[in-house]
């Protein structure tokens, strides 16, 4: 299965994207990614991560509206496209067809 | 609330310039976006402090190349190099040039000259460089040199000279010097036909040939200076000797102990090169008699130049040590024996200097038999000059290139408008100006080859253009092109190129700021050309002194006649035989070249003097009086065992109240004088020295070896005639020639002859390109003030009201550039006098005169410009519009 390379980060934050629908942008992804995974995580690193997406194709983005707490700047707003979501799908498939094939006792129990 | 806090609580300015700075423009917004909603939410949660260093921070980790990295165009950027904006620049360029005419001549010859300047420097210095490089043994060539240390620690004294021993015996001594080449110059008499000459000629051991690299012609280097009268001559001397350069086995007659003893030519080198310190023209094998060699106190008889090879891999510092080994061991017994004898305290250490050092080292110059030592200062001072007018040249370029500006203001705008960038308009000007270089460069070639000659004459030197055909100076000279274009054209080229399209095209736009730019240029070029002119002021009237300073002699009509080794009987026979004809006044006799020695006086205290061995008719002929006692008389046939004459400095320095009768014991000989006379001190030496103890003697044992004859005024042709027929009579062996004093006193100054020449060329080609350049801003300034001259003329003005107008602003700037310029020159100057005991004191006179000259130039060069525009009918100049 041919698929363009996806590091964990890039997923997790293209994973973000798609979460937040409409309103992501940078300082939105980063503080959702805080909530959501307990890890902070630089916001420079996340304008790093969705700059290379766009580069691949997995994402789209346009400039919004501005608001008076950016000095009148104007927000890059990302959505997911096409190859994205089938990227994010292959993913999950590739995962549940792995854990599919784990048989039940070869993992040992994290709980009692 | 929010906006109050906005007010209070902003991210730190530098870090937002940080980032506006480093950020790709496509991405600022957004970050700087993010950045700032981020800044604000930690402002209320954290408090400004903790929110603004974690502003920077954040900022600081945008660092990163995706951000960096800058978006390419969307449209098809422009190429910087298209062929067709080229050939537009080109022809703009040159239309340019063709039409302000005055300002490309003015460029153009300032430019060439301050490259010719520059070429011409670095030819000389080159040259300079390259002495003795071309021998294939370096770096491995070294000269044994010593220094005199006391028993304090104190090097004394440094002595690029050597004996006999230190060649032979430190080669036997340690292993890693390969061979070694004892070198000395010599005097010996040559006979060609019937003429006898008096010839320079070289000692040298077998292994010179295998040491240095001087090709030869014919003969085997190995052997042809084996056998004891064999000589090796140069080309040119095989030319002017036999009129052929196949001549070995020929033989030529030199004189020996009285008799001409025939040499056999073993080999013809080629001429030696240049820009070598060694150069010969007769190379005879140096043969050292046993006895010297087995004399031990040898080790302190020091009279010339003695080269080694070490192995290659060898440590000087190690060859050193080794070195001062031997001879501590082999010469202890004379160490001991000379502290014995003369109370010799001072300890002797040899040491290597490379061969290639010699020539620039003021300390352990290349002498005494080597050829052009030369002082660093000089290439310093020369390549000093050489700079200060290259970059007046520089500047008048970028003066009036943005003054000239104005007028091509409007193109500068059309081309932006119609999608010119700021680069390619960069690139124009820039080519304009390497347009401009490139024709002050071919014009400044040819400049150089004019100018060469004269240079070699000035700088001692046989330079030649052809030298420039050598890959490294090529380089420099088009690195010196380069540096040239661009110091030029890029200060012009990023003004012009920066002006706002809008105002030049609504004609809005001038240049009537304050240009402290143009003006602090103006001044520098004036303060470099005025101190150029102290400069050469001061060392002309230095010159002029030394020159024309009472030498305390009389050297009017004097001739200098050398004869070796002259008898007491022949000085008698001469005299007899000149004063026969009636236009020769007085004969006497003096020892040859510098003579000094020590004795003691008062007891014990040693005193170092120069030691002149002089008759009785010295003083008067010279018109030297004796201040006290009296001179040398034939009616004191005890004057030449036991009487001596001193100079005031000797009493000076031996501290006498009553000189006459005083005893100087000359302990070395053991014998004592008794002072007759104290002679009044004369310049004895050339005036950059301090006059020194000075002694006469007529001791028998001392040899003359010229004769000072006094001739009646408007005398010389007869005189001279009388005196050849004497001498060629008399001395038939001995060759002839002659000097006047007067003319060899002159001959002491020419280096200050020659920094004269030097300066003042220097002072006056930056006078000349700095007048250019202000008369080309005079006459963009008039320019630009036409319409305001001709309503000033209309209202009432007068023509010198005009004048006055236009000039002042000029002749302000200049004298400014005395503030600066006076306190360096006089600084520099006191310095430079202060290599002279006797020198002039530094007149205001000069620096006023410096200010005339100057102003009045500045002004000449202005106020025609000037004059022009103030006569300029006001209707022509304000009908146009």
């Amino acid at each position: 299965m041919k698929r363009t390379y996806l590091g964990e980060f890039e997923e997790i934050v293209l994973l973000t994207v798609a979460v937040l629908n409409d309103a992501a942008y940078g300082v939105a992804i980063t503080d959702e990614l805080d909530r959501q995974t307990g890890r902070s995580v630089s916001i420079s690193a996340v304008h790093a991560a969705l700059h290379r997406l766009e580069e691949k194709g997995m994402l789209s983005s346009h400039m919004g509206d501005a608001t008076a707490e950016r000095g009148g700047r104007r927000k890059r707003l990302f959505t997911v496209t096409a190859l994205g979501s089938r990227a994010l799908h292959d993913i999950r498939a590739m995962r549940d067809q792995l854990w599919n094939s784990i048989s039940p006792n070869a993992l040992p129990a994290i709980s009692i | 609330m929010n906006t109050l806090k906005r007010r209070t609580g902003q991210p730190p300015r530098w870090a937002d310039r940080l980032l506006e700075w480093f950020c790709a423009p496509h991405l600022l917004e957004e970050v700087q976006g993010d950045l700032y909603e981020r800044f604000e939410r930690n402002t209320t949660r954290l408090g400004p402090k903790l929110a603004q260093r974690q502003y920077a921070w954040e900022v600081v980790s945008f660092l990163r190349p995706f951000a960096l990295k800058r978006k390419q165009n969307e449209y098809s950027s422009l190429p910087l190099f298209s062929i067709d904006m080229f050939q537009n620049y080109l022809k703009i360029a040159l239309r340019n040039l063709a039409r302000n005419k005055a300002y490309s001549a003015i460029n153009i010859i300032g430019l060439s000259i301050g490259l010719a300047a520059a070429m011409l420097i670095m030819l000389y210095t080159k040259d300079e460089v390259s002495y003795d490089r071309f021998h294939a043994n370096n770096p491995s060539i070294y000269r044994i040199t010593s220094r005199d240390i006391t028993p304090a620690g104190i090097v004394e004294h440094q002595q690029p000279y050597t004996g006999l021993f230190p060649g032979p015996k430190f080669h036997a001594g340690v292993p890693e010097i390969m061979s070694f080449v004892r070198y000395r110059e010599n005097r010996k008499d040559l006979k060609l036909g019937n003429e006898v000459k008096s010839q320079t000629v070289f000692f040298a051991d077998t292994s010179f040939f295998s040491v240095f690299t001087f090709p030869l012609l014919s003969g085997n280097p190995k052997i042809v200076l084996q056998a004891p009268h064999s000589v090796v001559i140069s080309e040119d001397m095989a030319e002017k000797s036999f009129g052929t350069t196949n001549v070995i086995g020929k033989t030529l007659l030199f004189k020996e102990d009285d008799k001409f003893e025939p040499y056999t030519v073993t080999g013809v080198a080629k001429n030696c090169p240049q820009n070598s310190s060694i150069k010969f023209d007769v190379l005879m094998p140096m043969v050292v008699k046993g006895e010297d060699m087995a004399n031990n106190e040898n080790w302190f008889s020091v009279f010339m130049n003695t080269f080694v090879i070490l192995s290659p891999n060898a440590s000087p510092k190690v060859v050193e040590a080794k070195m001062n080994q031997v001879y501590l061991a082999d010469a202890r017994e004379s160490i001991k024996l000379m502290a014995k004898k003369f109370g010799v305290q001072d300890k002797t250490e040899y040491a290597l200097q490379p061969f290639t050092d010699m020539h620039l080292s003021k300390e352990l110059p290349a002498s005494n038999g080597l050829v052009d030592e030369s002082n660093p200062t000089f290439s310093y001072i020369l390549s000093g000059i050489a700079l200060f007018i290259l970059l007046i040249a520089c500047i008048n370029f970028v003066n009036l290139t943005v003054a000239r500006s104005l007028k091509r203001a409007k193109e500068i705008g059309v081309r932006k408008v119609v999608g010119g960038a700021r680069t390619q308009l960069i690139i124009q000007f820039l080519g304009e100006s390497f347009i401009l270089c490139f024709a002050a460069f071919a014009f400044a070639l040819i400049l150089l080859e004019l100018a060469l000659p004269t240079f070699n004459q000035l700088a001692n030197k046989a330079l030649a253009l052809s030298y420039l055909f050598d890959t490294q100076l090529i380089i420099y000279y088009l690195t010196l092109f380069i540096v040239t274009s661009l110091l030029a054209g890029f200060y012009p080229a990023l003004v012009l190129s920066g002006y706002n399209p809008v105002q030049t095209l609504y004609s809005r736009f001038n240049l009537s700021g304050k240009n402290y730019l143009q003006k602090s240029l103006v001044v520098l070029q004036f303060t470099l050309a005025s101190f150029l002119i102290i400069a050469s002021l001061t060392i002309y009237s230095q010159f002029n002194y030394l020159t024309s300073k009472d030498l305390g002699y009389d050297d009017k009509n004097l001739v200098v006649v050398d004869k070796s080794n002259l008898k007491r009987s022949e000085v008698k026979l001469l005299k007899e035989e000149l004063l026969k004809d009636q236009n020769i006044i007085d004969v006497a006799p003096k020892n040859g070249g510098f003579w000094g020695t020590v004795a003691k006086i008062n007891g014990d205290t040693q005193l170092s003097f120069a030691y002149e061995t002089v008759n009785e008719t010295f003083l008067p002929l010279f018109k030297i009086p004796v201040m006290k006692g009296r001179n040398f008389s034939k009616s004191f046939p005890s004057d030449s065992t036991q009487s001596v004459l001193v100079n005031e400095t000797f009493v000076k320095k031996a501290g006498w109240k009553n000189p006459i009768g005083q005893v100087v014991d000359f302990w070395l000989d053991s014998t004592k004088y008794n002072v007759i006379g104290v002679v009044r001190d004369y310049h004895f030496a050339s005036l950059s020295q301090e006059i020194k103890p000075e002694l006469f003697t007529m001791k028998p044992g001392n040899a003359y070896a010229k004769a000072f004859i006094k001739i009646k005024p408007n005398t010389e042709t007869a005189s001279l005639q009388h005196i050849e027929t004497v001498f060629k009579k008399l001395f038939p062996l001995s060759p002839y020639s002659y000097k006047f004093m007067d003319q060899e006193n002159l001959k002491r100054y020419e280096s200050e002859a020659k920094w004269k020449q030097m300066m003042l060329f220097g002072a006056i080609l930056t006078i000349f390109i700095s007048c250019i350049g202000l008369f080309g801003l005079a006459t963009l300034s008039a320019e630009r003030r036409t319409k305001e001259i001709g309503i000033r003329k209309v209202l009432g003005a007068s023509i010198t009201g005009i004048v006055q107008l236009l000039s002042t602003d000029f002749l302000k700037l200049v004298s400014l550039s005395f503030i600066f310029a006076f306190p360096a020159a006089w600084y520099a100057m006191d310095e430079w006098l202060k290599n002279y005991p006797y020198r002039i004191n530094l007149s205001v006179w000069v620096f006023l005169l410096t200010a005339a000259i100057a102003i009045s130039i500045a002004f000449l060069t202005v106020s025609w410009q000037s004059l022009r525009a103030a006569m300029i009918n006001p209707i022509k100049s304000l009908k146009t519009e």
